[in-house]
């Protein structure tokens, strides 16, 4: 029982910070001049995939 | 991969044949500050005789070629170059925005590498997408909004600031 509410609270708390961290990138992207926001584009490789 | 380059070359080759196009999809969201990634860049334009004229104009000055797929009822044409994989979609009518006038009005001339360019807001990105909802809009809309949420936010708390200090 002790288990379960450890192992809930901790994925609560995962998700809290993934939120976190998707938020904490956005304001680092945001951070940069717009013309310098340009890193954003994929190469196609073979077979359909792609790659930074 | 850093599109400088190829944003630069397209953004001069669109001012040389005078063609009015704005830059939507993730290409414009990530320049107008959403972390996201794209293999191609998305247009949109006003369909007209002449501005197809300028299309051909334009893919002939990029090196390009101008093509039709499956079906031209939808107003897409696509360019593409083989040397290097660049790819642009120029499209006549997209989900969410009912003018050419209005997205064209809302976007921001951005600076990339000396060449400007015409880029959608991010709010029409958003209300594109969410209008599309293909599972890859759906896939970034999250995303998309925690972006818009965070720019309003900071545009907000920017005129709080302008105002205390007057």
């Amino acid at each position: 029982m002790k288990r379960k509410a450890h192992r809930r609270k901790a994925l609560a708390a995962l998700k809290v910070e993934n939120e976190r961290a998707v938020v904490d990138m956005i304001r680092r992207w945001q951070a940069l001049p717009p013309g310098k926001r340009t890193n954003f584009l994929r190469k196609r490789l073979r077979w359909g995939a792609s790659a930074l | 991969m850093d599109a400088t380059p190829w944003l630069r070359q397209v953004a001069q080759a669109l001012a040389e044949v005078e063609l009015e196009a704005v830059l939507i999809g993730n290409a414009a969201a990530a320049l107008q500050g959403a972390p996201l990634t794209t293999v191609d860049f998305d247009f949109f334009f006003r369909r007209t005789p002449r501005n197809v004229r300028k299309l051909k104009e334009l893919a002939g000055r990029l090196g390009a070629v101008l093509w039709q797929p499956y079906y031209p009822i939808s107003g897409l044409f696509r360019m593409t170059r083989d040397d290097d994989s660049l790819q642009l979609d120029f499209m006549s009518v997209i989900h969410g925005a009912k003018s050419f006038e209005g997205v064209r009005r809302r976007a921001d001339w951005i600076e990339v590498g000396g060449a400007k360019l015409l880029v959608a807001s991010l709010a029409d990105v958003v209300r594109s997408k969410e209008a599309a909802s293909r599972p890859r809009d759906l896939a970034v809309l999250d995303i998309l909004k925690k972006t818009l949420d965070e720019t309003e936010g900071a545009s907000k708390k920017g005129a709080r600031g302008a105002q205390g200090r007057k």
